[in-house]
């Protein structure tokens, strides 16, 4: 398998945490983090297998270090590029918008001709609405750490063996 | 295509961009100290978290053409839609030269007449109520621009919002409603406000609106949603809603402390999502500006706010003496009729018709005059009352129409309608009947405001008519008269005829005057006989003019309304009973009241009986009776007495009513106990 660039926010505690145990299931030694407050074009177009991490902030918004890369990420050229997502929402306060996050990223970069890996099964989630959902699955791994953090370790370890990385 | 982004922005707008934010956030960030200082800014809502929003709001702004209602959070708004740094502090430090108000109005009210920014109050959103009667204003001229109007999600909650939304999308107005959201009112979080996250979404259903959402904190994603609601509103004259999403960094105020409701992880998410560090960060990132040209803007706004600090710091303070300038402008003085009395013979007229047709004469004379209220137009149906009965039809749905039931938006366009031109002037039936007046109080209140909150730069001139009083066994809500309540007031003139001509004259100098005059109707009167009188086509009364109407030597009864017509009575039947001779004398005008008048009636006859229809504790004529007792104690032969209302709601039944309202036999006691004092 080819080297897999994990992208997030070193900075993002809860997210860091989770990109770690990602990581540990993958194995140290077949991923490269990739900080996304220094992230640009060139740094996703090396990458054949990607994984990303993202919140949702303010109601269904992405974290401002994803948004700023939104016009940069718009030009890139991701065609055949696996990309898997997970994303960490809080259903029980948010449940309007829960994990929103994910959807607006699986939109561009799929727009952007990437095609996304590791969807899931909501069950198990209570919530309104999410734009992570397509059809019925989310378009990612989907973290709750606020309400289902004993759940977090399995679900990483059932999501890791379904990416479809080249 | 979205029209702003990043990428292709023109380099010059993208600097603009940075130094309005920029200097905007650096008096923000100054603001406190002005306090610290005791210089002034003793209420200041930092912006902080609204960057983009504000920005966008201000840029799409058409100066010239749009109009702007911000609220007390739009520092940026205010700024980016042409307010300068030193008008922004005049404000902040209230000196007499702030544009706002002379320093009248509180801090971080920015306004500007000269640039359609307008003067708004600290009641949240009442704003909404004027955006909407300006762009009636707008409609109503063929005049191109919409209304911008901004204030917190929180705010939304508040009845007249919805008010003025519904009354938006009905008359298809184009309004923008700017609703920035950064989660909380104070310390209230938005959960408690209400159930959409969104608020916004509550007005989904709506016909006619249009809402746009946008990030709040980006500055493309605020420009592109602002723009699209401009464009929307003004090529289809209808209205719109922005919501922006935006965080609130700062307190809600300077004397909100926050971190006893927020905890240290939401503020640090709060922080992070800062829109002015989100921009600058985007501008190097995208290569857009150098590192070298974002610092020379930093340097250039810090050069900037000095000299705009110099400068407001030297302007002059407001002075004590000039309190009371504006609480009301200068009235129109009769020419003819000087003390609004005449001496015409011939056909009587009743009072209701005295009020129509003076109605009609001013709208004939005056193409720029309006009326609205409810019930007022539809065919043969001219208000509950008939008075307004043909206006439609001889003047049309553009000057004369209905207005749905809500009171405060009836009195609150005809504030924001009466801003668009000084020439306008507005009749509005407030209520159907005096006491269904109550929902538009704060409108009332927000009216006697305006024109020395905004330091005489505009008044509005509206007749507020009102159908009040008892007498017609109509119970609670048909039965009040509401005068006492609202003298309290300042900055209304209020009139009260008892006759035809009366009506008819001060109703003709109301519409003429600039200002605002309540225009008080005992309905009781409005068909009967002793309220009929001969009407010269061309009669005027005077402001604070009271005519005495029946002369007398022993006794004076001071009154107005329906009782007046009770005293006269009571003032025959005791002169046919003993000779005794009582002055009546029918005020008018309650504000500005005529002590002339009665201090020369007083003088003569040394006893005073005050009469009026409203309850004895707490009506009207405590004051007349308080000024009486004060200024002219030496010439009286007798306590002032009083004969009103007893302290009780109006009831229904006959012998309620009877028992509750005054009568001719509580004037009779009461005057012949003064006689034999
Ligand atoms: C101010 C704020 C707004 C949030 N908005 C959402 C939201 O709209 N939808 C959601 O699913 N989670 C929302 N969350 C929950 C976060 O996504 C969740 O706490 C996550 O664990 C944060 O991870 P991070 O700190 O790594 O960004 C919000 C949290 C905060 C503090
Ligand atoms: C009619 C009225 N009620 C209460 C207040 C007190 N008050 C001032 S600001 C505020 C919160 C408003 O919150 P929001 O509309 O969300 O705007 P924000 O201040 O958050 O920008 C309240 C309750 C007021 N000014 N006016």
């Amino acid at each position: 398998m080819e080297k897999i660039g994990i992208f997030y926010s070193i900075d993002a505690v809860k997210t860091a945490t989770v990109a770690q145990e990602i990581i540990e299931a993958l194995g140290k030694d077949n991923v490269e983090i990739v900080s996304v407050e220094q992230a640009w074009k060139e740094d996703f177009e090396k990458y054949n297998n990607i994984i990303i991490g993202v919140s949702t902030w303010f109601d269904g918004e992405l974290p401002t270090y994803w948004d700023e890369l939104i016009p940069e990420l718009s030009d890139a050229n991701l065609k055949n590029k696996r990309i898997a997502i997970f994303g960490l929402g809080d259903q029980l306060n948010y449940p309007e918008n829960f994990a929103d996050g994910v959807g607006i990223l699986a939109e561009k970069l799929t727009g952007s001709g990437a095609k996304l890996t590791g969807f899931t099964s909501p069950e198990g989630y209570k919530f309104e609405y999410s734009k992570a959902l397509k059809g019925n699955q989310f378009q990612g791994l989907i973290i709750d750490v606020e309400n289902q953090n004993n759940q977090t370790k399995k679900r990483i370890k059932d999501w890791v063996k379904t990416l479809e990385f080249k | 295509m979205k029209k702003y982004d990043i990428k292709t922005t023109d380099k010059e707008t993208l600097k603009k961009w940075y130094h309005l934010m920029s200097l905007g956030r650096a008096i923000d960030d100054k603001a406190p100290s002005y306090l610290l200082q005791s210089l002034g800014w003793s209420f200041h809502a930092p912006y902080a978290g609204h960057d983009a929003i504000q920005l966008a709001v201000g840029q799409t702004f058409k100066q010239g053409e749009d109009h702007l209602f911000p609220y007390y959070r739009d520092l940026l708004t205010a700024l980016s839609a042409g307010m300068t740094a030193e008008e922004i502090i005049l404000n902040g430090i209230s000196k007499a030269t702030d544009p706002t108000s002379g320093g009248r109005h509180m801090s971080n009210h920015f306004a500007k007449k000269e640039l359609n920014i307008h003067n708004v109050s600290s009641a949240t959103a009442t704003q909404a109520l004027h955006a909407a009667g300006l762009a009636r204003g707008l409609v109503s001229y063929k005049k191109p621009g919409v209304v911008f109007c901004s204030f917190g999600e929180a705010s939304t909650s508040e009845g007249y919002v919805y008010e003025a939304i519904n009354g938006a999308s009905t008359e298809r107005l184009p309004v923008i409603f700017i609703i920035q959201d950064n989660g909380y009112g104070i310390s209230v979080p938005k959960h408690e406000q209400t159930a959409n996250r969104r608020v916004a979404d509550n007005f989904i259903g709506f016909k006619n609106l249009k809402i746009f959402y946008c990030n709040g904190k980006d500055v493309f994603d605020s420009m592109n949603a602002v723009a699209a609601a401009r464009e929307y509103s003004a090529t289809t004259g209808n209205p719109s809603i922005v919501q922006a999403n935006c965080v609130r960094i700062g307190s809600h105020s300077n004397s909100d402390k926050q971190t006893l409701y927020r905890d240290e992880n939401e503020l640090a998410y709060v922080k992070a999502a800062d829109p002015l560090d989100k921009f600058r960060r985007m501008l190097i990132r995208y290569k857009r500006l150098t590192e070298e040209e974002v610092k020379q803007i930093e340097e250039e706004v810090k050069i900037e706010l000095k000299a705009a600090n110099r400068k407001a710091l030297a302007a002059p303070d407001p002075t004590p003496e000039s309190i009371f300038d504006f609480v009301l402008p200068d009235a129109y003085q009769p020419q003819k009729y000087v003390d609004g009395i005449h001496h015409l013979t011939g056909e009587k007229i009743t009072l209701v018709t005295a009020i129509n047709q003076t109605l009609k004469a001013e709208f004939r004379h005056n193409p720029d005059t309006f009326l609205w209220g409810q019930d007022v137009a539809n065919k043969e149906k001219g208000g509950v009352f008939n008075v307004t009965k043909g206006l439609q039809q001889e003047f049309g749905s553009l000057r004369v129409f209905n207005a749905p039931i809500a009171e405060d938006y009836i009195v609150g366009t005809a504030n924001g309608m009466s801003r668009l031109d000084p020439k306008i002037r507005i009749v509005i039936e407030g209520a159907e009947f005096a006491d269904y007046f109550w929902p538009a109080v704060e409108q009332y209140v927000e009216t006697t405001h305006e024109y020395w909150r905004n330091n005489g730069q505009f008044v509005p001139n509206i007749t507020l008519r009102l159908a009040s009083g008892g007498y017609i066994g109509g119970g609670l809500y048909h039965s009040q008269t509401i005068e006492g309540a609202l003298a309290t007031l300042p900055g209304a003139r209020i009139v009260y005829p008892s006759f035809a001509d009366d009506a008819a004259g001060l109703l003709r100098t109301s519409m003429r005057s600039e200002g605002f005059t309540l225009f008080l109707e005992p309905k009781a009167q409005y068909n009967s006989e002793p309220a009929s009188t001969v009407v010269p086509e061309d009669f005027e009364v005077p402001f604070g003019k009271a005519r005495i109407r029946r002369p007398g030597t022993d006794l004076s009864i001071i009154t107005y309304g329906n009782t007046t017509h009770l005293s006269l009575s009571v003032a025959e039947q005791i002169f046919r009973e003993t000779g005794e001779s009582i002055e009546v004398i029918d005020l008018r005008s309650l504000i500005p009241l005529d002590k002339e008048t009665l201090f020369e009636s007083v003088k003569k006859t040394g006893k005073v009986l005050v009469v009026h229809e409203d309850k004895v504790f707490g009506g009207f004529g405590g004051e007349i009776a308080a000024i009486i007792a004060s200024e002219l104690f030496q010439y009286l032969d007798a306590p002032v007495k009083r004969v009103g209302s007893t302290f009780t709601p109006v009831g229904f039944h006959k012998n309620l009513e009877q028992a509750i309202l005054p009568n001719e036999n509580r004037i009779y006691d009461a005057a012949k106990d003064l006689l034999n004092y």
